[in-house]
C-alpha cells in the first residue's frame, strides 16, 4: 500500500514537471525573463559570497603562519581592530624577556618544541656582488622556532643551541630572496652584509608561497641572541612559539603553559594572564567574529534582489493562471483532484527558479573568482552557497508560487470551464 | 490629435489599464518598490558614512601642511622602509623654515611621546605633545576652560599644560583642573587649560592627549625629538603655491641635491581623504551595484507583464489603429502605462524608506536629501520607459488587420 502510495507520488512529480517545463516552453519570451529575474538575484547572493569567501580564506591562510598545533605567546593581543576596554593595562604589561623565554623553554614538558622570535631590521641586504630592495625582513629566532613557523630545510642546516648560545653571526634565507641573490648558486657558505654586518649563510628555507600580504620567503633568520645584543634587548618582548606534541595533548599542552609562565611572570593567583596566547584557529575564529556583521549584512542585502524576482514569479504564475483557467477547468472536470492542481502550479514555479537558480550560481561563482584572478588569490568554490542558493530558488519558487497556485487549485471547474 | 491630448488619453487609459488588474498592477509595483528602497537607503549610507569620515578627520585642518621626516602614505613597503632612513627634523630646520615662508600664517613644531601622567591617585598613559603657542592656531583645537599658553609661556618653557577634555575628566571627575599641578612622567605642571572634545580618529581618542611647551618638553622627555611641523597657510587658494614654497625652502635648509628626491614629506588632508574616497568609492561600487540588481530585476518584472499586457490586449490595440491611432500613440500609451507604474513604486519607496533613514540616523549622520529623492523619482521611471519601450514598441508595430482578427 505504502509503496504503491510512493510510485503514485512520483508518477504526480514526474507528470507536473513534464507539464511544467512544456509550459515554459510555451511562452519563451516570458518564460526567459521571470527567469532571468531570478538569475540575477542568485547570481547577486553567490558572487557576493564567493567573492567574500575568497578574500576570507586568503586571509585566514596567512593570518599567523603557525604550523598544526602550535601557538603564539605575545605580551599584546595579536590582531585588535579597535581599542579594547583595558588597553591601558595590556600597555602596562611587562615584556617577555630572553630569560623568561629559556625558563619556559626548560619547564615545559608536553611541549615537542618551542621556539623563541622576534622582528628586528627590514631593509636591503648585500652580497659582493648584489643588493636587494629593501624589503627584506630580518627574523630572529631559536632550533624551536623552525618546525612551530613550518620552516622546513631545502639546504644546508638549520640554527643549532651552540648558535644561540654563541650569538653566532650566521643567517638562514628564505626561498625567494636565496634565489634572487645567488640565482642558481648553493648560498651555503657565502658572506653577506645585513645593515652592514657580515653574516655567513648556512642554510635556505623551502618556499611558502606567497598572498596579498606580501611575498612570504623575502626574509633572513639569524640566532635571536644575535639579534638582541645587535638590536637592544630593552624595549623588545620575544613571542614564543609552542607546538604541542600531538592533537590529543595541545589543550593540556595550552594549559601547561599558562601555568608555566604565569609562574615566571609571577602573576598573582586570581588574576588575569600578562600575556596573550593565540592559535591560528583563535585567530581565525576572532577574525570571523569580526567580519560576522560584513557577512550577515553583505548576506541580507544580496537576497533582496531574490525578493523582488520572487514577487516577479508571483506576478507571472497569476497571469499564467488566468490564462489557463479553460485548461485547470478541463483536467478538474476528467477527474484531477485541488492537490494536482497546486502541484502542477508550484512544480511550474519551481521550474522556473531552479532553472534561473542554475546558471545565476554559475555566473556568480564565476564572478565572484574575477576577485581572485585580478588579485591574484585562489580561486574558492562554496559549496555551501551553491546548496544553500539553489535550496533558497526552490524556497522562492515554493513561497511565491503557493498563492497563484491555491487560486489556480480554487477554481470552480464549472466557471473556468465556461471561462472564455 | 495634438501631443498633449494623447497624453492626456494614454495617462487616462493606462490608469483604467492600472485599474482593471488591481493585483497584478500591486505586484508590479513591488518589484519596483524594492528595488528603489535598497538603492535609496544604500546610497543613504554611503553618503552617510562618507560625511561621518570627513567630519572624523576634520582635526586635520584643510588649510594646514605637515612637514615630518616621513610620508604619510608612502605606497610601499620599500617606500616605507626607505623613509625610515631619513634625517629627523630639528628645531633649527623649524625656525629657519619659519622665517623663509612667506604664505604661512603660523608654523608649530610638534613633538610627541607618551607618557605617564598623574594626579593624586589617577594616572593615564597619554599623548604628550611639545609645542609652542600657535599650536592653538595651527591645529585649530580649542579651549573650553581656563586658556592656552602665551608666547612668554611657550618661550620661557614654564611648567603649563593643557589637557585634552577626556584626561581632564579622567584625572578630575568631581572638580575643575584648571590650577591643579598633575605630574607627568614625575615632574610638576600646572593645568592652566582644558580642550574642547575632539572626538575620534579610527578608533583612537583625540582627546587623551597634553599639552606642554616645547622648552618644557624638551628638558624633560626628549632632548632632539624628531618635529612634526604644523604649517597654516594664509589663504587655502594658495594651497598649492604654498606647498611649492614649502618645498623649496624645506630642501634648501635640508640640503637636498637638486636631483635628489624630496628627504622628507608634505602631508595635508587631501591625501587622507582621496585614499578614503578610493577604498569608500569601490564599496560604494560595489553596493550600488547590488542593490541596483534588485531594481534590475524588479524593471524585468515590469517588462514581463507589460508584455503580458500587450498581448492581452491586442485586439484593443487594433481596434484603435483600424481607427486611425498612430503608431506614436500606442507606443506612448504603454510607455505612460510602464512609467507610471514605476513611479507610483518610486513615490511608495520613498515613503517606506524615509523612515527607514530616520532609524539608520542613529548610528550614522545620514539623512535624506531632496537630491537622493529625485534621483530616486527619476531613476524609477527611467526603469519604467526603459524597461516598458520594447513592449510598447512590439504593441506599435502590430499589424491592425492581424490584431484585429487575433482571438
Amino acid at each position: 500500500m505504502r509503496f504503491r502510495k510512493l510510485t503514485f507520488l512520483a508518477a504526480e512529480i514526474r507528470e507536473s514537471f513534464f507539464m511544467a517545463m512544456n509550459a515554459v516552453a510555451a511562452h519563451k519570451l516570458r518564460s526567459a525573463l521571470t527567469l532571468l529575474g531570478v538569475l540575477v538575484g542568485v547570481f547577486s547572493i553567490i558572487v557576493i559570497m564567493t567573492a567574500m569567501r575568497v578574500l576570507q580564506s586568503d586571509v585566514e591562510k596567512n593570518i599567523a603562519g603557525l604550523g598544526s598545533q602550535t601557538f603564539l605567546i605575545r605580551k599584546t593581543p595579536a590582531i585588535s581592530f579597535s581599542r579594547p576596554e583595558g588597553w591601558e593595562k595590556v600597555r602596562r604589561r611587562k615584556n617577555i624577556t630572553l630569560q623568561q623565554g629559556m625558563r619556559f623553554e626548560e619547564k615545559m614538558t608536553l611541549a615537542r618544541s618551542i621556539g623563541l622570535q622576534s622582528s628586528f631590521w627590514a631593509g636591503a641586504i648585500e652580497t659582493a656582488h648584489k643588493k636587494t630592495a629593501p624589503d627584506v625582513r630580518l627574523v630572529g629566532a631559536t632550533p624551536g622556532s623552525f618546525p612551530a613557523r613550518n620552516w622546513t630545510l631545502h639546504e644546508g642546516r638549520l640554527l643549532l643551541d651552540v648558535d644561540i648560545d654563541g650569538a653566532r653571526d650566521i643567517c638562514l634565507l628564505g626561498n625567494d630572496l636565496a634565489t634572487n641573490l645567488y640565482n642558481n648558486v648553493s648560498p651555503v657558505g657565502e658572506r653577506l652584509k645585513i645593515d652592514g654586518i657580515n653574516y655567513t649563510v648556512v642554510g635556505v628555507l623551502e618556499p611558502n608561497g606567497s598572498s596579498t600580504r606580501g611575498n612570504q620567503d623575502n626574509f633572513a633568520v639569524i640566532p635571536i641572541t644575535t639579534g638582541m645584543s645587535r638590536y637592544g634587548r630593552n624595549w623588545r618582548s620575544l613571542e614564543i612559539l609552542v607546538q604541542a606534541a600531538d592533537e590529543a595533548n595541545y589543550d593540556a599542552c595550552v594549559e601547561q603553559a599558562q601555568g608555566v609562565l604565569r609562574a615566571i611572570r609571577k602573576v598573582p593567583p586570581g588574576q588575569d594572564n600578562d600575556f596573550e596566547i593565540a592559535s591560528n584557529d583563535s585567530m581565525i575564529a576572532q577574525f570571523q567574529s569580526f567580519t560576522l556583521a560584513v557577512r550577515i549584512g553583505a548576506a541580507v542585502i544580496s537576497s533582496i534582489a531574490l525578493l523582488a524576482a520572487g514577487v516577479g514569479i508571483m506576478n507571472i504564475m497569476l497571469v499564467s493562471v488566468t490564462e489557463r483557467t479553460r485548461e485547470i477547468g478541463i483536467r478538474r472536470a476528467i477527474g484531477a483532484k485541488k492537490r494536482n492542481i497546486m502541484a502542477q502550479f508550484i512544480m511550474e514555479a519551481i521550474v522556473l527558479c531552479e532553472l534561473g537558480g542554475v546558471v545565476g550560481v554559475v555566473l556568480g561563482i564565476l564572478g565572484g573568482n574575477a576577485t581572485a584572478y585580478f588579485l591574484k588569490l585562489t580561486p574558492v568554490i562554496p559549496v555551501d552557497w551553491i546548496v544553500i542558493g539553489l535550496v533558497i530558488c526552490s524556497i522562492v519558487g515554493i513561497v511565491f508560487g503557493t498563492y497563484p497556485a491555491w487560486k489556480a487549485a480554487n477554481l470552480d471547474p464549472i466557471e473556468s470551464l465556461r471561462y472564455e | 490629435m495634438n501631443f498633449v491630448t494623447e497624453l492626456r488619453e494614454g495617462l487616462s487609459i493606462s490608469w483604467s489599464a492600472i485599474r482593471a488588474n488591481k493585483l497584478r498592477s500591486v505586484l508590479t509595483t513591488l518589484g519596483i518598490v524594492i528595488g528603489i528602497v535598497t538603492v535609496t537607503l544604500m546610497g543613504t549610507a554611503i553618503e552617510g558614512l562618507n560625511s561621518a569620515f570627513v567630519k572624523s578627520i576634520s582635526f586635520i585642518g584643510a588649510d594646514v601642511l605637515y612637514v615630518q621626516r616621513v610620508d604619510w602614505f608612502p605606497g610601499s613597503e620599500k617606500g616605507w622602509i626607505d623613509m625610515q632612513k631619513r634625517r629627523d627634523i630639528s628645531l633649527d630646520q623649524v625656525r629657519q623654515m619659519e622665517k623663509e615662508m612667506t604664505l604661512a600664517r603660523a608654523v608649530a613644531p610638534v613633538a610627541i611621546s607618551r607618557e605617564l601622567i598623574k594626579y593624586e591617585k589617577r594616572s593615564a598613559t597619554v599623548m604628550i605633545i611639545g609645542s609652542t603657542e600657535e599650536y592653538l592656531t595651527t591645529s585649530g583645537v580649542s579651549v573650553m576652560q581656563g586658556r592656552f599658553f602665551n608666547e612668554s609661556d611657550s618661550i620661557g618653557g614654564r611648567p603649563f599644560c593643557v589637557l585634552g577634555s577626556e584626561v581632564a575628566t579622567n584625572l578630575f571627575p568631581r572638580e575643575s583642573a584648571i590650577g591643579k599641578k598633575v605630574r607627568i612622567d614625575q615632574r610638576p605642571f600646572e593645568v592652566i587649560g582644558v580642550l574642547e572634545k575632539q572626538g575620534n580618529f579610527m578608533g583612537d581618542s583625540l582627546d587623551a592627549q597634553a599639552i606642554i611647551p616645547l622648552p618644557q618638553f624638551n628638558a624633560a622627555f626628549l632632548d632632539r625629538p624628531d618635529y612634526q611641523v604644523q604649517v597654516k597657510i594664509k589663504s587655502i587658494a594658495d594651497l598649492d603655491n604654498a606647498k611649492e614654497e614649502l618645498r623649496s625652502v624645506m630642501r634648501r635648509i635640508r640640503r637636498v641635491a637638486p636631483a635628489d628626491p624630496d628627504d622628507f614629506g608634505i602631508n595635508q588632508q587631501d591625501q587622507v581623504l582621496s585614499i578614503f574616497h578610493r577604498v569608500a568609492g569601490t564599496i560604494a561600487a560595489v553596493g550600488l551595484f547590488i542593490t541596483g540588481l534588485s531594481l534590475f530585476v524588479g524593471g524585468i518584472g515590469i517588462m514581463n507583464i507589460m508584455f503580458v499586457s500587450v498581448a492581452e490586449r491586442t485586439r484593443e490595440i487594433g481596434i484603435r489603429k483600424a481607427i486611425g491611432a498612430k503608431r506614436r500613440t500606442i507606443l506612448l500609451q504603454f510607455l505612460i502605462e510602464a512609467a507610471s507604474i514605476c513611479l507610483m513604486g518610486g513615490a511608495i519607496a520613498i515613503g517606506i524608506a524615509w523612515p527607514l533613514t530616520l532609524v539608520m540616523k542613529k548610528f550614522l549622520p545620514a539623512s535624506m536629501s531632496l537630491t537622493v529623492v529625485s534621483i530616486a523619482l527619476l531613476v524609477s521611471l527611467v526603469t519604467g520607459v526603459v524597461s516598458g519601450f520594447f513592449p510598447a514598441w512590439r504593441a506599435a508595430r502590430m499589424n491592425p488587420v492581424d490584431a484585429l482578427r487575433n482571438e
